[in-house]
């Protein structure tokens, strides 16, 4: 077994490496060795997670070293890895997402001659991300967590000669960057707390060491929330969120894999995996939950007016995700997980099927020049549509278990007001995912005159991927979460969040259909449809049978035009991007500047001094050789008369 | 005064440091040796003063001056020799223009 | 006519005089040698120089000494010096300064140290046997042949090396190939 799961970190990096070396010679045949090779991993996948979700493993999972990978005395790391529960459901969702967008991308890059490239990257992805999965240590993790940021920068600017791609590239990497010195720091205090690094060994010793009394709560709080700067990094809660917009600069299935389905969730796995010291400090859960709850609600609010088809996608990934923190925040450990694992396939179906609409427009992406496409491209258009209700959280679709798990778990633990916002971004969740739908799909046509005759279907290699997306998305929500609170994601997941559960003391109590939960169920779905009702009527459906519903645009204007700010604002992402580039680029760059005249002239100067003082003096103290003997000898003569006073006046005193 | 040793001394003293001016200022290179030759004698002059008031050293202070003199002489021979060199080649007589081995 | 015992009017010992004035004349004649501008001036006031000098080491009673200064030091000394001069003299008249930059600065030195030595050798007690004696040049002959032989045979080869050197340093590059070997 220990095998397996070597061989699910061994056959993506084989796939990276033969592609990169020969794949330049295979032309349009770039994908016969990396497709295959996740394939291979996807099956691989599927026998360790079903022998770990049958309990195969028992009840810690399995853990196994693969070797030493840092002897130097008290400070060891082994390359060493974890496969249990959340493991387990993490490498579903993966490789399954994974797959699927690599089979997709046969068709979506066939017209790209750095098609080989883009199949090493998206393998070495794989590998990067199914190791950070996998890994038993804070080190393996770290190393990891900056693969999958490696990956992400080369896949974002896997077009570099756009200059908009490269600097997108830049920004996310360096914004990733800033959360990482956070979560190096944290990891520097794990090590200096209780001198390990392994996941298990040292949140057994962090919780002892706290319920012992010799940690501090100031000090396991500032630990967790060093360790938390790296998920708000990778994971783009805010203040680190502005970078996932312009991530959208990749190919679609780049944004389908990386940025919907698997690293950025990474931030959220790695809270879930610490979830036994985050319940340690009530602050630092506090602040999860605020941050998430914010991000979720700053993105909705920017993806109403977003034009860019992917970007209201990134806007609502943010959103989603400030889902998944507040529910971890929250106490509601194994709702985020869940709703991670629809998400993921829900958004990964969103992305790959707006790619197809880009793709049939011939590379459109503003959706002010789209429009009644639902009759043109069909499969696109059924399993978007599939994809929407998912995420709008209409049941009985996917969406909806998780969604309202994550609401219901949070007013029951006490917090309200994340109950009220949560609420509150539903309905604009499924406000904006229709108005998306009703630009793209229906309403009337305002697609390019040249275009309009060229647009057709994509090719099987990817609807097909579509199609299988869009059947978990419908269906994984009742396979997985009934009944209420006690399904089979629960079962999977219980025990691994068994210590948080114990230490924030949360009550297993009876789910109560017809009394607090229904009644929290109900107003959701309210919400939903409510949201999903405004905007079909601003913005046009296609009823099945029933015909169509127009769109209004002059009262979509007129809405507009009375909340003059509001809209600016939220065309203008809050200002995010301007205020970074205030604080960070004008008034960084000044203190740079600061800092280096001081360098120059100060330090550099004083180096420098010294140097010329000391070749001055060479200068001058050269004049003293004249090379006259009788220059020496006036030398000597006034020396001669020196001493002999000297030794005058001393004698004479003693 | 002349019954005494200092004023002796006291003469010696002054030829010598006059002659350590002409060694110093002169710029002539025979001038020079000229005020060695000052220096040397105004030594002399020291020497012979101490044998004159000193029995024990009577003699051999003459014998030393006597000595002084020959090598004076020798000195002078072969200086004089070497500016006259020196003149042939540089047809200047002054130390301040012999720079030819200075950097 | 003999001579009364001390000068008429101001009492002083005949020696005294002497002495005074073969003091004045000594130093007058030293600083006519370095200050002189002419450098063949400057040669005679030397010559006069080593003459007051033989006069007064015949008042210090070493007559021997005073003879060989004559004899070495102007009768050769001297004239070397003279025919140095004139062989090392530039066509016109030497033109510039005849003192260096720092002829102050040696001035200084000079006077500093002669004051100096005076002042140390005025304050030192002389621990002196006898008052002042000639010597004769037996004793002076006994000294030179017995406890002072080798220094004296030394300064013979000394005088022969300088008499050849002088002769080669002083020899002209043509005569080497005009004579012939």
């Amino acid at each position: 077994m220990p095998l397996l799961v070597c061989l699910l970190l061994a056959l993506p990096v084989a796939g990276f490496g033969l592609t990169a070396l020969v794949g330049r010679r295979l032309g349009t045949r770039a994908w016969i060795i990396a497709v295959p090779a996740i394939v291979a991993t996807w099956i691989v996948a599927m026998v360790v997670v079903y022998t770990a979700l049958t309990g195969g493993f028992g009840p810690d999972g399995l853990h196994f070293s693969l070797y030493r990978w840092v002897p130097a005395g008290a400070f060891t790391v082994d390359a060493n890895f974890v496969v249990d529960n959340l493991t387990a459901v993490l490498l579903f969702v993966v490789t399954t997402v994974g797959m699927l967008v690599h089979v997709y991308s046969i068709g979506y890059m066939a017209h790209d001659p750095g098609r080989w490239r883009f199949f090493a990257y998206l393998n070495l992805f794989m590998f990067s991300m199914l190791l950070l999965v996998l890994a038993g240590n804070f080190v393996l993790l770290f190393a990891a967590w900056e693969l999958v940021g490696l990956c992400s920068y080369l896949l974002i600017g896997f077009w570099y000669p756009r200059r908009s791609a490269a600097l997108a590239a830049k920004k996310a990497f360096i914004v990733n960057r800033v959360g990482d010195v956070g979560f190096a720091l944290g990891i520097f205090a794990v090590w200096t707390t209780v001198g390990t690094f392994d996941f298990g060994d040292a949140f057994a010793r962090l919780t002892e060491g706290v319920s012992g009394g010799h940690i501090e709560p100031w000090l396991i709080t500032g630990v967790v929330l060093l360790l938390f700067c790296g998920a708000v990094g990778k994971s783009a809660q805010f203040p680190l969120h502005v970078w996932l917009p312009d991530a959208m600069e990749g190919p679609t299935p780049v944004s389908a894999l990386i940025h919907a389905a698997t690293m950025v969730n990474a931030g959220v796995y790695f809270v879930a995996r610490a979830n036994p010291i985050f319940s340690l400090s009530p602050t630092a859960m506090f602040a999860v939950a605020a941050i998430g709850i914010f991000t979720a609600i700053l993105a909705a609010s920017i993806a109403l007016t977003q034009t860019d088809i992917k970007r209201v996608l990134a806007y609502s990934t943010l959103s989603q995700l400030g889902y998944m923190f507040a529910s971890l925040g929250v106490g509601a450990y194994v709702a985020a997980i869940f709703h991670l694992v629809t998400h993921g396939f829900f958004k990964g179906l969103l992305f790959l099927g707006s790619g197809s609409v880009i793709h049939a427009l011939h590379e459109e992406q503003d959706m002010n020049r789209m429009g009644a496409l639902w009759r043109r491209i069909p499969i696109t258009h059924w399993t978007m549509l599939v994809g929407s209700l998912a995420i709008a959280g209409i049941p009985p679709l996917a969406g909806f278990f998780s969604k309202d798990e994550i609401l219901g778990e949070a007013f029951k633990n006490g917090f309200a007001w994340v109950w009220f916002m949560g609420i509150v971004v539903a309905a604009l969740t499924a406000f904006y995912m229709f108005r998306l739908m009703g630009k793209t799909f229906y309403g009337p046509s305002h697609v390019d005159a040249h275009v309009e005759p060229q647009v057709h279907e994509s090719p099987r290699s990817m609807t097909v991927p579509l199609v299988l997306l869009a059947i978990p998305a419908a269906l994984l929500g009742l396979a997985l979460g009934l009944p209420f609170g006690h399904g089979l994601i629960n079962q999977w997941l219980a025990p691994v969040f068994e210590a948080a559960h114990r230490n924030l003391g949360l009550a297993e109590g009876p789910v109560q259909i017809f009394g607090l939960d229904g009644a929290l169920l109900l107003v959701s779905v309210a919400v939903a449809a409510a949201g999903l009702a405004v905007a079909i009527r601003f913005f046009g459906f296609h009823w099945p049978l029933l015909g169509d519903t127009s769109a209004r645009p002059q009262r979509v204007a007129s809405l507009t035009a009375r909340v003059p700010f509001l809209y600016r604002a939220s065309h203008a992402k809050w200002w995010f991007d301007e205020l970074n580039d205030l604080l960070f680029v004008r008034i960084g760059g000044f203190l740079a500047n600061a800092v280096w005249w001081f360098d120059r002239a100060i330090v550099d100067g004083t180096v420098n001094g010294i140097g010329d003082v000391v070749q001055g003096a060479g200068r001058d103290l050269r004049r003293v050789q004249t090379g006259r003997v009788q220059n020496y000898a006036l030398g000597i003569a006034i020396a001669l008369i020196a001493m002999s006073v000297g030794f005058l006046l001393v004698g004479a005193r003693g | 005064m002349s019954d005494s040793l200092e004023p002796y001394l006291i003469l010696s003293a002054l030829l010598f440091a006059i002659g350590t001016f002409g060694f110093l200022a002169r710029r002539n290179a025979i001038a020079m040796l000229m005020s060695i030759e000052l220096m040397l004698n105004a030594v002399n002059l020291a020497i012979l003063a101490f044998g004159a008031f000193e029995p024990s050293l009577r003699a051999a202070a003459s014998v030393i001056a006597l000595l002084v003199i020959a090598v004076a002489a020798a000195e002078a021979t072969v200086g004089l020799a070497l500016v006259i060199a020196i003149y042939r080649n540089r047809r200047t007589p002054l130390v301040d223009e012999y720079t030819q081995m200075r950097e | 006519m003999k001579l009364p015992e001390t000068i008429p009017f101001l009492g002083w010992a005949w020696n005294d005089l002497l002495f005074l004035l073969l003091a004045a004349a000594l130093l007058g004649t030293a600083l006519m040698v370095v200050l002189g501008r002419n450098i063949i001036r400057s040669g005679l006031w030397m010559i006069a120089c080593f003459a007051v000098l033989a006069g007064i080491y015949a008042l210090l009673g070493t007559a021997l000494v005073a003879a060989a200064q004559v004899l070495v030091y102007i009768g050769a000394i001297s004239v070397l010096v003279l025919f140095a001069i004139m062989l090392t003299q530039t066509k016109g008249a030497p033109s510039g300064l005849v003192f260096h930059h720092q002829a102050w600065a040696a001035a200084l030195a000079a006077v500093v140290l002669g004051g100096l030595l005076a002042l140390v050798v005025s304050s030192t007690p002389w621990p002196l046997a006898g008052s002042r004696a000639g010597t004769s040049a037996k004793a002076v002959a006994e000294l030179l042949f017995s406890d002072f032989v080798l220094p004296f045979e030394t300064v013979g080869v000394l005088l022969l090396a300088a008499v050849i050197g002088g002769v080669f340093l002083a020899k002209q590059d043509q005569g080497e190939e005009q004579a012939p070997e």
